[in-house]
């Protein structure tokens, strides 16, 4: 019996070994950059963080994401000589057990919905320095919850645009619309000259109908206005009310007529996305028009190196939209460290609104950002974000499972021609059920 | 008689002769699928499926060329030496249909430029056909209409983890290096820290020793529990045998917390213990199963002829149980080299195959082809491990199923 418990034993022992040196020496790293930067210095306020604190942050963001962020917090790295220790997941298990077990001092998340999961272990905003006056109150109603400002939103995307090809434009003689009649008028034109509108397409695996999803909030925006988006999050409109049922005829008419949209009902549902946009922008372009957020801009240049923004292709506005729709990175805080509080008091200061803008990572809902931007594109969508009377977050996204799920059947079964109000009645009960009301 | 009674078994052994075929081929056609999509380029995966490759497809824009330009350009494009339209420098400047238009409507010697037939003067006629026409012509350009190539591409931008728009041996040769980030076209791209080249030594290094320890260890405990008397042998028995039913997430967030507070987060010893522990109890069932199902007599002789338990185990009862010693192997390298939430949550800086697969693909997707290149990577390994043990895993199946 011994003999063999040895090597056990020298096992157990080495482990232990092992895992003990592994421990890190807490030796303070006073190397760091300790230099007084002049002009820096002046605008960012360490809230008394010491260089060599470690700051450590959890975030969706990869490649250049990545690199885009990283030049955003350098500048109070360089003031303040914190260190910063990231990862980056996209993954809600793994940002599950580490809030659970180590908590990141500072989360970047594309929604605010780690509050209501974790809102007891979160810091308010407020309190750990953030500058609220630099943001629009929407913004501020958004990131609240019970009360407390435990959410800021640090960058956002828009999506109620739509691309498409200015010069194409010009030599058929189209113009852009301004109010969703002439919108209206011009799928209507364009359908009659032979020329397929819109490119619909929203295949995307299991997450089908997402894009759809988008557009009809749009249309929603557009009809309804932004409060009876927000009414329908919180419950007090009915996801089959007269309004919601009025959105989806449009949605459905064009979404599945072939003189509407690439392909018909068969094009809308097998048709990728991101191919949803090539087909307007390739050589032999099969539709006029392609509703997505503003991340197509960056797909179109990748696809199509050659075409050049402004001329070949452009976004404008939703027609007659009465509120923005649109996706944000939202900050949230862990803890009340010195260097987290540096970290929130940078960010949501104007000086960090303006650092944000100049590197050109989406745009920046911070006042700040405003006027500070180099890209024509960013410049255009920040114009459409600053001037929009309302900002509404993803119905889907906000209201979560089940209803996601509902919604994007609810699309599926409508493209594919079902009655509309057979198939939204899962999807409000299951709005009835998240919200209760 | 003779010929009925072949008829007569046919018919018999049709259904499951059927059902087999119909199950085979719903297993290997997905396969073959993705197999054959792992050959074929980003733009060819992205418009048309794998199975086109077998079928000629039809070229855009030729019946229109044909029509509007052959009679003069050449069916080649080559006839007119002052516009060559095979030459890339010339075709190039016209990027999209409107921009054509706009260069057909000079006239050439006071002449219209298409004029036999004229293109039609409305531009929502006009601008269709000249957009098939610039695809074919961009295609006349780049070296004549291709048929289906196939290509190596997605398993090289696998391994070295790129993700730009073209392809990583495209991109080194026309020192594209803003696509490459990072990347220096050198054999160290092999390892470089995106890539699946590094992933796969990441996985080695996690997957080799937990198999060994969990064999190592496995056959100590069996052994003992199978031939050494003490006391609670059975209960510890059966407490270790009970273990097995405690789901590995509900550890995730304790451990977790355990390994941050002694610092042996993302590290590899700490994957190797979580890995040996949840490994071990269903190792040591097997194990165990298998070495007491041994014939009691030759351990008792071995035992009259003055061996001890350390003698006795490592020339009788290791060299009697490789079968099941292979299996578990099996199993066991199997498990951890697939494992995904225990590597993605426990070793995020040293990112293994699985993990490394799900960052090798952008946000949106938009590079799913480099995926089917990565999933072939991925299975060599495991496939080898398979194949050199795979006459010891049929019979290690049965291990400890019928007892001696």
């Amino acid at each position: 019996m011994s003999t063999f418990s040895k090597p056990i034993i020298a096992l157990v022992v080495i482990a232990l070994l092992a895992a003990a040196c592994a421990t890190p020496t807490p030796a303070p790293t006073t190397a760091a950059t300790t230099e007084a930067p002049t002009a820096i210095s002046s605008t960012i306020d360490c809230m008394g963080a010491k260089s060599g604190d470690t700051l450590t942050l959890m975030y969706q963001w990869t490649g250049s994401e990545e690199v885009s962020a990283n030049k955003i917090f350098q500048p109070l790295v360089d003031a303040c000589g914190i260190k910063i220790s990231a990862e980056s997941t996209r993954d809600a298990a793994v940002l599950d057990t580490r809030v659970k077990s180590t908590p990141p001092d500072i989360l970047f998340w594309p929604s605010s919905s780690p509050v209501s999961l974790y809102q007891d272990k979160m810091v308010n905003m407020t309190t750990d320095g953030a500058d609220t006056a630099n943001y629009a109150s929407y913004w501020i109603d958004l990131g609240t919850f019970s009360n407390t400002l435990y959410a800021i939103p640090v960058k956002a995307d828009i999506k109620s645009i739509i691309w498409y090809s200015p010069a194409r434009f010009q030599a058929l003689g189209y113009t852009v619309p301004t109010t969703f009649a002439d919108l209206q008028t011009l799928v209507d034109k364009m359908a009659t000259d032979g020329n397929v509108p819109w490119s619909m397409g929203f295949e995307n695996g299991a997450a089908t109908g997402w894009t759809g999803s988008d557009f009809i909030q749009d249309l929603l925006l557009t009809l309804q206005g932004p409060q009876y988006v927000l009414n329908i999050i919180n419950g007090t409109t009915p996801y089959n009310d007269p309004g919601v049922v009025a959105a989806y005829q449009i949605y459905q008419k064009w979404a599945s007529d072939p003189k509407y949209t690439v392909g018909g009902a068969n094009g809308t549902l097998n048709t990728s996305f991101l191919n949803a946009i090539y087909l307007v922008f390739q050589p032999n372009p099969e539709a006029m028009m392609v509703k997505q957020s503003g991340f197509a801009g960056g797909e179109i240049a990748t696809q199509f190196p050659t075409l050049v923004y402004g001329t070949d292709y452009d976004f404008f506005a939703f027609p007659g939209i009465k509120g923005m729709q649109g996706g944000a990175d939202w900050m949230m805080a862990f803890s009340s460290s010195n260097a987290a509080k540096a970290m929130v008091a940078y960010l949501t200061s104007a000086y960090g609104g303006k650092v944000w803008a100049q590197t050109g990572f989406d745009e920046s809902p911070n006042k700040g950002a405003n006027g500070n931007y180099t890209d024509p594109q960013l410049i255009k969508k920040a114009a459409a974000l600053a001037s929009a009377q309302g900002f509404t977050p993803d119905l889907g996204d906000t209201l979560g499972e089940p209803f996601t799920s509902a919604e994007w059947t609810a699309i599926i079964q409508v493209v594919q021609g079902t009655d509309i109000a057979t198939a939204l009645a899962p999807a409000a009960a299951a709005q009835k059920q998240i919200t209760g009301k | 008689m003779n010929p009925l009674r072949t008829l007569n078994r046919i018919f018999h052994a049709l259904p499951i002769n059927l059902a087999l075929i119909i199950m085979c081929v719903l297993w290997i056609v997905p396969t073959l699928g993705l197999f054959v999509t792992s050959f074929r380029d980003r733009e060819a995966v992205r418009t048309t499926g794998w199975w086109t490759i077998f079928t000629p497809q039809p070229v855009v824009g030729e019946t229109e060329y044909t029509t509007y330009c052959a009679s003069c350009h050449g069916a080649k494009g080559n006839a007119l030496p002052q516009a060559n339209l095979s030459d890339p420098a010339i075709v190039n400047k016209y990027q999209r249909d409107y921009q054509l238009l706009a260069y057909l409507k000079q006239p050439i010697n006071g002449q219209p430029h298409v004029q036999n037939p004229a293109l039609p003067g409305n531009p929502n006629q006009s601008l269709p056909i000249l957009g098939k026409i610039l695809v074919y012509m961009q295609k006349l350009s780049s070296g004549g209409a291709k048929g289906p190539s196939l290509t190596l591409s997605n398993y090289v931008d696998a391994l070295v983890g790129y993700k730009g728009t073209n392809s990583y041996l495209q991109d080194c040769a026309s020192g594209n290096t803003a696509a490459l980030l990072g990347l220096n076209c050198t054999a160290s791209d092999l390892t470089s820290p995106a890539g699946m080249g590094i992933a796969m030594l990441n996985s080695i290094i996690v997957t080799v020793p937990v198999t060994l320890l969990v064999i190592t260890l496995a056959a100590f405990a069996a052994y003992a529990f199978a031939w050494l008397d003490f006391k609670g042998r059975q209960w510890l028995f059966a407490i270790l045998v009970g273990l097995q039913i405690v789901p590995l997430q509900m550890a995730l967030v304790p451990i977790s917390r355990l390994y941050s507070a002694v610092g042996m987060q993302s590290t590899f010893l700490g994957i190797w213990l979580f890995h040996v522990g949840f490994g071990l109890p269903y190792a040591i069932y097997l194990m165990r199963n298998f070495i007491g199902s041994l014939p009691k007599e030759i351990f008792e002789s071995a035992y009259l002829d003055g061996a001890n338990h350390w003698k006795s185990f490592t020339t009788l009862a290791l060299p009697l149980s490789v079968p099941a010693v292979a299996s578990l192997g099996i199993y066991q390298f199997l498990w951890v080299w697939n494992d995904f939430l225990v590597a993605k949550i426990f070793l995020t800086s040293h990112p293994v195959l699985t993990v490394q697969i799900t960052n090798l693909i952008d946000p949106r997707g938009s590079n799913w082809n480099i995926l089917t290149g990565a999933a072939f990577l991925s299975f060599i390994i495991p496939m080898v491990v398979f194949f050199a043990f795979q006459r010891f895993f049929v019979r290690g199946m049965l291990a400890g199923s019928v007892k001696g």
